[in-house]
């Protein structure tokens, strides 16, 4: 390669040139390739499923059911994270089987799965499989779900309702409303989306006899985390397993644990005996890839007459989907409470949320998870009520924020938020967008025949706290010369590795192209957590800290021998040890170290960080043509504080990926059901995708606030692009439209929807 | 029902998922490899068949009229997508994107023809074909994105009859005659609804034939999720001074709008496109695609050129 | 079985196809080029854009006897020698790839683009880009590495 090209991110160079190692790139010798039958019924009894012409299709090697996993031990999707009652009743749980267990419940739930010589010998075969539905009313509507007149789903939950979750103070809440001089109520939908990350969902098993380890590749977010569900999923003990820490093409939430083709896989290639595998198409993936968001959130908001926030309440629709899959519950209970003040200094708080079961695919975590969701919503409402009431909408917001001197603010509800300075965000924000110009510019458009709309966002989220309960990294010094460190955290083109590699380079002096990052070697047993929650820079990046502190002190003693001086003679700064006369850096003394003595560094750096509250304020501004309801994003800049930034590259490239997530929530992405529960979005050609172009630039500015929180002193960076972007985006959208009597609409804004409601307010 | 070209990727979208409709727009013979085809998902690997390349019209066509299930491959942008998704079944691909001579394009006389093997990219970019017709150049290079501009072609298009591709608008816009193995066909005559011409189950599309026009513009509304039309309006005075409006993607097929070719150049503000079989669907309602053909409309006549 | 014969990266091959096999299966299974990549199954994310016959051209809805006789340039042949292509140097360099699954394609889209349009403008390299898609960067970067490799490739050739 190019002598002279140094790649921007140490994970570069495979990537660009075609060396990549994603899961479907992994070829064993004797490969058994998977297909998976599935149900084309939202709501059915399967009455009877006759799969003898499939078995005996010449290449099929398994044919496997319900009944045969039964038999072999599986266990189910799993569902890690429950929530209580307000009397502290317990959930009501349904889990999803791998394979559908008399009665499928969405529209592409697996009911069988056939292993074959290839993919497409299992494909031929297959639609020989004989399948008889008694097809049932499909409930689709989450705010009906619960009614008495819906179908119930499952027999163990009454009006299909999972559970009713609550937090904050009712009575308080509705004391605030009562004596309120303002009180106004918003009801937001954040719509069902699909994740889409690139990679299309695989998985390749490898089962060795001898050791009784099956090897899985699979894209996932930490292999611990992966092998602990896949484990569950399968019914085997998580020693027997190993996943690979390959490639992953994107993940955004959707790949923290087990779906039915792992469980089933793991099982497959133990009772086969070679290596199996399974790639899902595309139009597999939208039906069964976990969904995202699916949140109806209504908002009250209650002021004093000077605009003194009193209150603030929401109750919440929260659609799981058909199962209770992984981190629905969690979405809808946690991360709708936990930052539903926002950055406002609330003295009364309240939400309540149900979480019901509809005929649909089932949702879990995608980008933030509940916490741009539950942004979203409270600043559309500041936005509303300062409009309804007649407050200046920045004015209303910076009255409220909370003090700088009231941090670590304790919020109604019980969540500690340790800094936030809305306040010079929103000042930053104000002077990068020329906030104050924009009267003119509006008008200097309406010229054009163009309505312009300006909006924008504070905003707070809470980033993930953390399963594990500690993250650990170890360090080896290693005869190539690299200092080679193990983690937990799965990257999924974060750039982890770069990542920790300049955080090493800064705290130990050590080349940052001399560190390798291995997330998820079994071998060493490590705690942590897996990529989620934007907690990996921190989490992890902490323990790394530790690590180099350490390395540190076994260092001194070396320095001072080199530079045969004293302990306490010597200095260590930026990398350099330094005695009265001569110096050496990290590097020399270590390359000058014999291999055993290198290998006594090894060292393993342990650190507990919780939740960090990245927050920030996000400015956009658009035309709308009024001739065909299109929105042009003209502007859009953000001002965050995401702590200590270790790489402003990497933080550009998650925050431009981030919101042009936001974007196509904001103005092109819909997963729609009829009414029937058929999926009428099912590929790329009805879900329409951001493409190049939609966000044409963003300028972005960090103000770092260093978080005592961890030992980097850094705040989560990856989900706070979404979390800045939808609100900043629909209130420009409802500024431009609020001039023509509209003051309220859902995501996402196409154009026929800007274009109908304009045409029947004239 | 053409056996050219194949079912068309909105179709294959929606009709998935109603097993009915779908029997019913395909009329081929069922076979045991069918059985249950409601019962799974995702047929991302094509049943098999046997491929040729043809090496003239006249053996294409030969071969079509062989064989009851046989489809010709032209660019394959619409054929082999449906072909995976095992909404269709063939039993011979003829492959006639070599046939000598069959994308060409050349003057005859002051006339354009544009051989049926004639990619979209090579349309966009031909110097004759912009200096001949702004509308039709602007057409071609509009057409979904550069990858596939580089594959699809004309006569795959126009034998598919999509009701949202863009072609089609042109094609009826200048009146282009059809040339097939067997005869010409007016544009008039050519296109007969959704994913239906007049082709006959073994005639070959050789090429297009397109009268000089004195203007022609092309304005197009991007359907945001397919890149194809949501609506388009071709707009095309001919030499005689007749005008000609074509409307594609607002309907279940390109149509023209004598109401528009009336206004003659003029777009009068009380114009409406008045249609039984505007779309509704989840990406937008009839109102506002009725809407969108006239704006384009408008914004065609402002173009032309 | 159908034998064909086609060039890629330089190198002829005499491979068997079945008639259905796709082009980017033939690549990927038979070939051991995993680099492009298969992303979808409506040809329109265009993680499987290689060249063909010079053209950027999305290798899931081609035939692979469609390319008989053809020559294919996928991402692991885009660089002569033992240097990067400018446009892979691009790519890292203006950080235009987080997970990277997009990003042969991206590549061989540029490829595409530039060698049609050496010096294109905004508004064509966004419509030079409108075949694929991309999950993680939001585009904005990919567009910069787009514009250096432009860049890049005017400055070698003067």
């Amino acid at each position: 390669m190019n002598a002279r090209f140094t790649p921007s991110r140490q994970e570069d160079l495979p990537l660009i040139t075609g060396q990549g190692r994603f899961t479907a790139d992994h070829h064993y010798p004797g490969t058994l390739h998977a297909f998976v039958i599935r149900s084309m019924h939202a709501h059915a009894r399967l009455t009877s499923i006759d799969l003898a012409a499939v078995r005996a299709y010449p290449g099929v090697r398994w044919v496997v059911t319900a009944q045969e996993l039964k038999a072999l031990g599986a266990g189910n999707i799993p569902h890690p994270i429950t929530a209580k009652g307000p009397g502290g009743e317990d959930q009501k749980i349904a889990l999803m089987p791998l394979l559908a267990e008399g009665t499928v419940r969405f529209v592409g739930q697996p009911v069988a799965m056939v292993f074959a010589d290839s993919a497409l010998v299992a494909q031929d075969a297959a639609e020989l499989a004989v399948m008889e539905y008694e097809v049932l009313d499909a409930v689709t509507d989450p705010e009906t779900a619960t009614q008495p007149s819906a179908l119930q789903l499952h027999e163990q939950v009454p009006r299909n309702l999972s559970v009713h979750f609550s937090s904050g103070d009712a009575a308080l809440v509705e004391a605030a409303f009562q004596k309120a001089a303002h009180t106004s109520q918003l009801r937001v939908v954040s719509q069902r989306l699909m994740g889409v990350p690139m990679e299309p969902r695989a998985v390749v098993a490898r089962h060795d006899a001898a050791t009784g380890v099956t090897t899985v590749h699979t894209p996932h977010q930490g292999v611990l985390g992966m092998r602990n569900f896949l484990a569950m999923a399968a019914g085997v003990s998580p020693e027997s397993l190993c996943v690979d820490a390959n490639d992953v093409g994107g993940s955004f939430g959707l790949r923290g644990g087990a779906y039915t083709e792992h469980g089933v896989l793991v099982l497959a290639t133990r009772h086969l005996g070679c290596p199996v595998a399974w790639t899902g198409s595309r139009s597999e993936i939208f039906l069964s890839d976990w969904h995202g968001r699916a949140l109806i959130l209504n908002g009250d908001i209650a002021l004093d007459a000077a605009g003194h926030i009193l209150a603030i309440r929401f109750k919440d629709c929260v659609d799981a989907g058909a199962y209770n899959c992984m981190m629905s519950t969690f979405i809808g209970t946690r991360n709708l409470s936990i930052t539903m003040g926002g950055v406002y200094q609330v003295p009364a708080l309240y939400m309540e949320s149900e979480v019901v079961y509809t005929n649909t695919t089932p949702v879990s975590a995608y980008r933030g998870a509940g916490r741009p969701d539950i942004a979203y919503a409270i600043e559309r409402l500041v936005d509303f009520a300062a409009h309804q009431h007649g407050f200046d909408p920045i004015a209303l917001r910076r009255q409220n924020f909370i003090e700088a001197s009231a941090f670590p603010y304790k919020t109604a509800n019980g969540t500690t938020i340790d800094t936030c300075l809305s306040g010079k965000l929103l000042d930053r924000a104000l002077a990068m967008s020329d906030y104050a110009g924009f009267e003119q510019r509006r008008a200097q458009a309406l010229t054009r025949g163009k309505y312009r709309g300006i909006g924008l966002s504070t905003f707070l989220e809470a980033s993930g706290a953390g399963t594990a309960p500690k993250d650990q990294a170890l360090g080896e010094f290693q005869a190539d010369g690299c200092l080679h460190v193990y983690g937990v955290t799965g990257p999924s083109g974060q750039g982890h590795s770069t990542s920790f590699a300049r955080i090493i380079e800064t705290a130990l002096g050590w080349p940052a192209d001399r560190v390798r990052y291995e997330a998820g070697n079994a071998k060493h047993k490590l705690l942590g957590n897996g990529t989620g929650g934007s907690r990996s820079l921190y989490g992890a990046g902490s323990a790394i800290v530790a690590m180099c502190h350490q390395m540190l002190e076994s260092l001194k003693p070396l320095a001072a021998q080199a530079l045969g001086v004293s302990a306490d003679e010597v200095h260590f700064d930026k990398g350099l040890w330094t005695g009265p006369q001569h110096s050496i850096s990290t590097a020399q003394l270590i390359d000058a170290l014999p291999q055993a003595a290198q290998s006594s560094l090894s060292v393993m750096g342990e650190a507990t960080s919780g939740s960090t509250f990245p927050n920030g304020c996000h400015v956009a501004e658009v035309e709308i043509d009024p001739d065909t309801g299109v929105t042009e994003l003209i502007h859009y800049f953000a001002v965050d504080d995401l702590g200590q930034v270790i790489s402003p590259q990497l933080v550009r490239g998650q925050v431009h990926g981030g919101v042009v997530q936001g974007w196509g929530q904001a103005f092109c992405e819909q997963v729609v059901y009829d009414a029937q529960g058929q999926l009428l979005t099912g590929s790329f050609m009805d879900y329409a995708m951001p493409r190049a172009g939609c966000v044409p630039h963003l300028r972005n500015e960090t103000y770092e606030v260093r978080t005592q929180l961890n030992l980097l002193g850094s705040k989560g960076v990856g989900e706070s692009g979404c979390t800045g972007s939808l609100p900043a985006l629909a209130n420009a959208v409802m500024s431009a439209l609020r001039p023509y009597g509209i003051d309220q609409m859902d995501m996402p804004f196409t154009a026929p929807k800007i274009w109908m409601a304009l045409q029947a307010r004239i | 029902m053409t056996r050219h070209g194949c079912c068309g990727h909105r179709l294959w979208v929606n009709l998935r998922f109603d097993h009915a409709g779908f029997l019913s727009a395909f009329p081929s013979p069922a076979t045991s490899q069918r059985k249950g085809l409601g019962d799974f998902f995702e047929r991302v690997s094509m049943y098999p068949f046997h491929y040729q390349k043809a090496n003239s019209v006249a053996q294409a066509s030969a071969a079509l009229a062989r064989s009851g299930e046989s489809r010709l491959l032209s660019g394959g942008m619409t054929l082999i997508p449906s072909l995976k998704h095992r909404l269709i079944q063939v039993d011979e691909l003829i492959d006639i994107s070599g046939i000598p001579g069959l994308s060409d394009i050349r003057m005859q006389g002051d006339q354009l023809w544009i051989g049926a093997g004639a990619t979209h990219q090579q349309v966009a970019q031909h110097a004759q074909v912009r200096a001949f017709s702004t509308g039709l150049a602007d057409l071609a290079g509009l057409i979904g994105d550069p990858q596939v501009r580089a594959r699809g072609t004309l006569g795959g298009s126009v034998a598919n009859n999509d009701p949202a591709a863009d072609y089609p608008a042109a094609v009826l816009g200048l009146a282009a005659s059809i040339v097939t193995s067997h005869r010409e066909i007016a544009a008039d005559d050519f296109f007969k609804g959704m994913f239906a011409t007049a082709l006959a189950p073994d005639e070959v599309i050789e090429g297009l034939r397109f009268a000089h026009p004195l203007k022609s513009a092309y304005a197009k509304f991007r359907h945001p999720a397919t890149g194809y039309a949501m609506a388009g309006v071709f707009v095309a005075q001919t030499d005689a001074g007749a005008w000609r409006v074509a409307v594609t993607g607002a309907t279940d097929g390109v149509s023209r709008w004598p109401e528009a070719e009336a206004a003659a150049g003029q777009s009068p503000a009380d114009l409406r496109f008045v249609h039984d079989g505007v779309l509704d669907d989840i990406h937008a309602p009839a109102a506002y695609r009725t809407h969108l053909v006239s704006l384009l409309y408008a914004q065609a006549v402002t173009r032309l050129s | 079985m159908r034998p064909i014969s086609l060039t890629v990266n330089g190198h002829t091959h005499a491979v068997d196809v079945e008639d259905r096999t796709l082009l980017a299966d033939l690549l990927r299974d038979q070939l051991h080029l995993t680099g492009t990549h298969v992303g979808c199954d409506t040809s329109q994310c265009g993680c499987c854009t290689v060249l063909m016959d010079g053209d950027a051209i999305k290798s899931c809805t081609v035939l692979a006897v469609q390319a008989e006789g053809a020559h294919i340039t996928t991402i692991e042949g885009l660089a002569q020698g033992p240097d990067l292509h400018p446009i892979q140097a691009a790519f890292s360099q203006c950080h235009g790839l987080q997970c990277g699954f997009c990003t042969p394609g991206m590549i061989m889209a540029t490829a595409g683009l530039l060698s049609h349009t050496p010096q294109p403008t905004e508004a064509q390299i966004l419509e030079g880009l409108a075949g694929n898609l991309c999950r993680c960067t939001g585009y904005i970067h990919i567009v910069e590495s787009v514009k250096l490799a432009a860049q890049t490739l005017q400055e070698k050739s003067a």
